[in-house]
């Protein structure tokens, strides 16, 4: 049967951000994808210029009356990223709210984007909405540690990992990836620390928890459009390993691994020696990972906490 | 080096037409490495490393990069009951492009654009080819010029001349029906002969690939057929031109489906990017990957609607995702025959 998504991001005319991250891996995993653009503009904003038009929240609404009234508004998975607008997040959480009176087991997989190394980046008047209203329909969520932070009022240290993961859950999402912190790595400096947690009901009727770690290795460029696919491929392979949150994590962060190895070749490459790729240069090479995300090879181990 | 497609066509948050019907296939399509480093559509090349087994991926560039501006975004097709979005205007296409043009990545490989409704945004699609060609003289043109068909035009009619004197000019492949390739040439095809000199008409016009589409001249194979036709002139070594054409039948099918005509323009473009003077096998690739496309969207179709029902047209959505293998390599079921 069909595993239906609808995906509420930006679209950017070319590179791999938003929609554009999340689509092309969904559907090489046979997965409809539907998507909502809450922007089109020329390139994502790491480049020098950047042109294009916004959706507002009132446009959302009109798409999605177009999928209503033809009674094809039932969906598995909703998938949203970065959000500017509180209007248009507002929109969101009432199209997820009634879908899930449609589907009762839709789940909602949200990157709740915030901010990154201690700043916003989104307007402030965003986080009482998520906090509120937005991680508490979410099911899946894909925060790093300063928006773990921000949505819980509490700062990450290694002594209270359960406490904050178990915070995260009672907010709403039976699953929570802190998807990079500055937590200490046993391997050392070039690695940073991602951690995971799972709850779910087992066949009997018991409640569990799966925690894991997992240590990655640090790469020395910036790149966008990683953490849209991150929430994208968790998506699938939550999908394809529902009890099986090491296994999930595993294969999504190996395929990061793979499209970013791919990428920084490349732009290297096309660089020349000793000189910085631009941003043009740095885009995903996401076509060209096809096979590494219909079937990623396993690089990195998850340790079960 | 990769190749670059710059697409402007329609979006839909729901289905598969325009950009939704174009992006995926060619995204997933198996791109060749070519040996010469600057090559032109009018000269012989030499295509290496057909995929085979996966062993020569290394060797492989996979998949088109596909940058695409969307000139709509409805919530689906204009075939459902209901149908509510937005369109872009020609200045914002215009301001979309200014933003790739100022951070100098306005080269492509190709263009491919489908159905438009708007003159002035055909215009300024025009003005943006024309550049792109000045930035990449071996730019490629895919044009699907969407008029009509069975008889009449379902764009405004103002569309037309556009088409004929600015857009066609300055097309490489195009990719009628009958209605259009008659409509834009005068002509009117009642036999082959005629559809070969309405090709060589179109030729004359711009493109040097002309592909017929589908025609309602009487198949050889029976009724359960329709024919079509493409042409293709090739520039050779030594000066001469030369003109390869051809006819294909493919079996009806009895359903209306919305996106395959997309479907087609991209993965003609796909196909004549892997054989570019092979037009036979470049047609028989395309219309292969039409016809398990449409097969499986049929099948399923069916089953979803259940006995005795006419399928409705959310059920009729191409089959894309659940189509990738045969995208990526098709098996041939229908032969041309070159004329």
């Amino acid at each position: 049967m069909d595993c239906r998504v609808l995906s509420v991001q930006s679209h950017v005319v070319r590179g791999y951000v938003g929609n554009k991250s999340a689509s092309f891996p969904l559907q090489v995993l046979g997965f409809e994808v539907d998507t909502i653009n809450s922007v089109q503009f020329s390139n994502h904003t790491g480049y020098e210029h950047w042109k294009g038009q916004v959706l507002t929240a009132d446009e959302l609404q009109v798409l999605y009356e177009g999928i209503k009234l033809n009674n094809v508004n039932q969906y598995d998975y909703v998938l949203t990223g970065y959000t500017r607008d509180d209007s248009f997040l507002d929109m969101v959480v009432d199209i997820v709210q009634e879908l899930k009176r449609a589907n009762p087991n839709l789940v909602y997989v949200c990157d709740p984007v915030l901010g990154d190394n201690g700043a916003m980046y989104v307007p402030e008047n965003l986080l009482p909405i998520y906090r509120d209203k937005v991680v508490p329909a979410a099911d899946i969520i894909t925060p790093n540690q300063f928006e773990a932070e921000l949505l819980l009022e509490q700062k990450l240290k290694l002594s209270v990992v359960f406490q904050v993961m178990n915070l995260l859950h009672s907010m709403g999402p039976d699953t929570v990836v802190i998807t990079s912190s500055e937590l200490p790595s046993p391997l050392g400096d070039q690695y940073l620390v991602a951690l995971g947690s799972q709850k779910r009901v087992t066949a009997d009727g018991t409640m569990v928890t799966q925690q894991i770690r997992m240590d990655i290795p640090r790469v020395d460029a910036v790149f966008v459009g990683t953490g849209d696919l991150f929430a994208a491929m968790l998506l699938a392979w939550t999908h394809l390993h529902p009890n099986d949150l090491k296994m999930a994590c595993e294969k999504t962060v190996s395929v990061i691994y793979h499209v970013i190895k791919r990428t920084i070749t490349y732009a290297k490459e096309v660089a020349g020696p000793n000189r910085r790729p631009s941003p043009a240069q740095l885009e995903l090479r996401m076509v060209q990972s096809k096979a590494d995300i219909e079937d990623p090879a396993i690089v990195l181990n998850a340790l079960v906490l | 080096m990769e190749c670059r497609v710059l697409s402007i066509q329609s979006h839909v948050v729901r289905g598969y037409v325009g950009n939704k019907s174009a992006s995926f296939p060619l995204q997933v399509s198996i791109v060749p490495r070519r040996l010469a480093a600057q090559y032109t559509r009018d000269y012989y090349v030499i295509v290496l490393d057909r995929l085979a087994g996966g062993e020569r991926k290394g060797h492989m560039v996979l998949g088109f990069e596909v940058d695409s501006i969307n000139s709509v975004q409805f919530s689906n097709h204009t075939g459902y009951s209901h149908w509510k979005g937005q369109v872009l205007t020609a200045d914002e296409l215009h301001v979309l492009y200014e933003g790739i043009k100022l951070n100098n990545v306005n080269h492509y490989d190709y263009v491919l654009t489908g159905y438009t409704r708007d003159t002035s945004f055909l215009e300024m699609v025009v003005d943006i080819v024309q550049e792109l060609k000045r930035a990449n003289p071996n730019l490629v043109y895919v044009c699907d010029p969407v008029l009509g068909d069975h008889g009449s035009m379902y764009v405004p009619q103002n569309l037309h001349p556009v088409y004929k004197n600015k857009v066609v000019p300055v097309a490489d492949i195009i990719t009628p029906n009958q209605f259009e390739a008659e409509l834009l040439t005068g002509k009117n095809i009642s036999t082959e002969k005629d559809a070969v000199e309405v090709m060589d008409l179109l030729h004359k016009m711009g493109p040097d690939t002309v592909v017929i589409t589908s025609s309602d001249l009487p198949p050889r194979l029976g009724d359960r057929f329709l024919v079509s036709f493409g042409s293709q002139r090739i520039l050779m070594p030594d000066g001469t031109r030369t003109t390869q054409r051809i006819r294909i039948e493919v079996p009806k099918v009895d359903a209306v489906f919305v996106g395959t005509g997309d479907l087609f323009a991209a993965m003609l473009l796909a196909w004549t990017h892997h054989y570019p003077t092979d037009l036979k096998t470049a047609c028989e690739k395309t219309f292969s990957v039409m016809h398990h496309v449409i097969q499986r969207t049929i099948s399923y179709a069916h089953e979803m609607a259940g006995p005795g029902r006419r399928p409705s047209p959310a059920q009729l959505e191409l089959r894309m995702v659940q189509s990738k293998a045969d995208i990526e390599d098709p098996a041939i079921v229908m032969e041309a025959t070159v004329l």
